[in-house]
């Protein structure tokens, strides 16, 4: 007992002068910045080595880089709903329309004007606010793998309309390959596919219909019945139920699929189970306009209007900026910077890069979804297109589900 | 001497105060509900009454505004064929589940009530699950079922026939959940059996045999009658288990394929979290409520009559 006492009177003293030496507790400033990484993803790692060249210049500022679960976006809500708001958060391409009332224009900031322009329609409110410091530009079209469809004769480029796409998923059937895979488990897969061929897949007219608050049910059948058709034919992969992301990334490794409708990250993944699998992306078809490419935001980060930290957030956000910084975020990622004066290195996709998207000819549209659908409408079109894919239910059934939905959420608080 | 003591003691403590003296004491035994009440209102009648006034607003879960639609949210219940689907769902699972562990439960108290060796040990393997989250639960069967590397498959086609996207199918997938969560929760049912079991006098069986009763006869006429009480709790606990049943779907299928296997609990999950619409959301966890309310209310009642007319 007597050796005891000391012992727990040293450690206690040691507590108390640990606790003494943290940044929030001596005067100091801590911004939370919560972000929608994993714990053990690398690009957290890049991050907090960012981070760290920045607090070793501001020593009196904390950062706490915060992990994100994996149901980031309910737990944002809740923090949101219940006002414990992080200084800084991630807007994982919801910055406008979920996140906006809550986030500090940035338009004042000094490295606003290397705002990458194709960010606009998605990042943009009408009055030309934006609300978040893009680290990475999304750019999505259709993933492949080069060399299956080389040996099936299939140029991808050539597949400008949805009737040479549908010609080249039966090329491959009968190549016995799986034409096209996605993902029931994982289930944003399905939602990827309407949301991608929707971007380019209405006229103006009906695209301002959407805007105005009327579901455009006759062209959003037009998509679905694509989709049917390749259910019918049997092209999908018959593990789609319980496919997952990393399933779908092996079989795009070893050419054993043709196609996956979504964002590149597969391509990590597929890189994961072979380093020299040849892989792209290409234009994703349309039969209202010319082909063209999907995405907006990347990974971005905004400042909370109500932050007591607002004014040490925006530097730090600055910091992140500054080009070199911003470079090595974009390069973690391996996309392409949300700053004009940023680089980043795009590995296996730089071809793809180079050829759609470096000339400036094939236009980058925003995720349908995110400006003519309501808020909260993606898990309708996720499983509607869920349900096509299964058999479960006919386009018209799906249609009137998307309608219903729609017409509830126009008005939503 | 310990009787005296304890017979004493409290006719002291009795003549040594005054008239008001247990009405004090019923004030401070009334005191000690107060810890448990604060907890009760504060997790349970407290979110209880917010849900029902959320369930009257068209808030999106997280905005600062909400406002007053009255009885849109309900009158849109009735309205959607996706909630019929998840209400349809949650009987299945609610009554499939029940069912299945009455029977089995039943079936495995009987069997394991028997003196034989290793009867401990088979006890505590079926009791085991009830111990696993429900969670891990689905992500084994979840495996087992999967179309490339299940176990099932590996069966099927080891045996010749060919591999099946069993959760692709909405009716293969409710048979599954329902099986899934019976498979579970079977222990419960088993060890409540087994209670009522040993609670019931070896006498009658004697009696019964002397009255020239088979098997049948004493299982009909003995053992059914005096396990009353045991079919209430099992039959009660089931049903409120599967129709609130959430994890195992959430796991196995996330409510798909389309919105083919949700139940009100999935539902809700979805339209809080996903479709962002938590006053409709509310008003799908008041009709749940009241369905649960309802449904264990009635067995509770009938299961009861039953037992006092046995009495």
């Amino acid at each position: 007992m007597k050796s005891t006492l000391p012992g727990l009177a040293a450690v206690a003293v040691l507590a108390v002068a640990l606790t003494g030496c943290s940044a929030g507790d001596d005067g100091g400033t801590t911004i939370e910045v919560q972000t929608n990484l994993g714990a053990t993803d690398p690009i957290l790692e890049v991050l907090a080595e960012v981070t760290e060249a920045y607090t070793d210049d501001h020593p009196d500022i904390e950062i706490d880089l915060v992990p994100a679960t994996d149901t980031y976006e309910a737990d944002m809500k809740v923090r949101l709903a219940s006002g414990d708001v992080p200084d800084i958060w991630a807007t994982h391409g919801w910055s406008l329309l979920r996140y906006s009332e809550f986030l500090e224009p940035l338009n004042d900031q000094p490295w606003a004007k290397n705002f990458n322009p194709a960010l606009a329609p998605a990042m943009e409110n009408a009055e030309g606010e934006f609300f978040a410091l893009p680290l990475d530009t999304d750019v999505a079209g259709i993933v492949y793998n080069r060399a299956v469809l080389d040996a099936a004769g299939i140029d991808p480029a050539s597949l400008t309309d949805w009737a040479k796409f549908d010609a080249a998923l039966k090329t491959l059937a009968d190549a016995g390959v799986t034409p096209i895979a996605s993902s029931g488990k994982d289930s944003w897969f399905a939602g990827n596919i309407p949301d991608f061929m929707g971007s380019g897949g209405f006229t103006d007219e009906e695209f301002q219909g959407f805007l105005d608050g009327e579901f455009q049910a006759d062209g959003y059948a037009s998509l679905l019945d694509e989709v049917a058709k390749w259910q019918a034919a049997g092209y999908f992969n018959p593990d789609y139920s319980s496919a997952t992301t990393d399933d779908l990334g092996r079989a795009l490794a070893e050419g054993k699929t043709g196609f996956i409708m979504v964002q590149n990250y597969i391509v990590g993944t597929a890189l994961g189970f072979d380093p020299d699998a040849e892989l792209g992306y290409f234009p994703i078809p349309s039969d209202a306009g010319s082909p063209f490419l999907v995405g907006g935001e990347g990974r971005a980060y905004g400042v909370s209007r109500t932050s007591e930290h607002k004014q040490e957030a925006l530097d730090y956000l600055a910091f992140l900026a500054e080009p070199e910084n911003l470079s090595q975020l974009a390069s973690a990622i391996g996309g392409i910077p949300g700053l004009t004066d940023a680089t980043s290195d795009l590995g296996v996709l730089q071809a793809s890069y180079d050829e759609f998207v470096a000339p400036g000819d094939v236009p980058l549209l925003p995720y349908f979804d995110r400006v003519y659908l309501p808020n909260g409408i993606w898990d309708t079109m996720v499983s509607t297109t869920d349900s096509i894919i299964t058999g479960q239910a006919d386009v018209p059934t799906a249609v009137d589900q998307m309608t219903t939905s729609f017409d509830s959420l126009h008005g939503q608080e | 001497m310990t009787a005296t003591s304890s017979l004493t003691l409290p006719q002291r403590r009795r003549g040594s105060r005054s008239s008001a003296s247990p009405r004090f004491a019923r004030r401070s035994l009334n005191l000690f509900y107060v810890p448990a009440l604060a907890v009760l209102a504060l997790f349970t009648i407290w979110p209880l009454l917010n849900g029902i006034v959320l369930s009257f607003t068209n808030w999106n879960g997280y905005s600062p505004g909400r406002s007053f639609i009255g009885l849109e949210n309900y009158g849109r219940l009735f309205a959607d064929p996706i909630f019929h689907t998840a209400l349809f769902n949650t009987f299945i699972y609610g009554f499939g589940s029940t069912l299945i562990q009455q029977v089995v439960g039943l079936a495995l108290a009987l069997a394991l009530d028997r003196a034989m060796r290793g009867r401990n040990v088979a006890r505590a393997i079926i009791y085991l699950p009830v111990l696993v989250s429900p969670v891990v639960m689905g992500t084994m069967y979840y495996l087992f079922f999967s179309y490339n590397s299940g176990g099932l498959n590996d069966l099927v086609v080891a045996l010749g026939g060919e591999r099946t996207a069993w959760l692709s199918d909405s009716n293969t997938a409710i048979a599954l959940i329902v099986l899934v969560n019976s498979l579970q929760f079977v222990g419960i049912s088993m060890v409540i059996y087994l209670a009522g079991l040993q609670s019931i006098p070896v006498m009658y069986y004697e009696a019964a045999r002397l009255d020239g009763a088979g098997a049948l006869q004493q299982f009909m006429n003995v053992t059914v009658p005096l396990l009353q009480p045991a079919f209430a709790t099992s039959i009660v606990l089931n049903l409120i288990g599967g129709l609130k049943l959430f994890d195992v779907i959430q796991v196995l299928t996330g409510g798909g394929p389309g919105y083919s296997t949700n139940s009100v609990s999935t539902l809700i999950s979805t339209a809080y979290f996903d479709n962002q619409t938590a006053g409709y959301a509310s008003a799908m966890g008041v009709a749940l409520f009241i369905l649960i309310a309802v449904f264990t209310l009635f067995a509770n009642t009938m299961l009861n009559r039953k037992r006092l007319e046995l009495q």
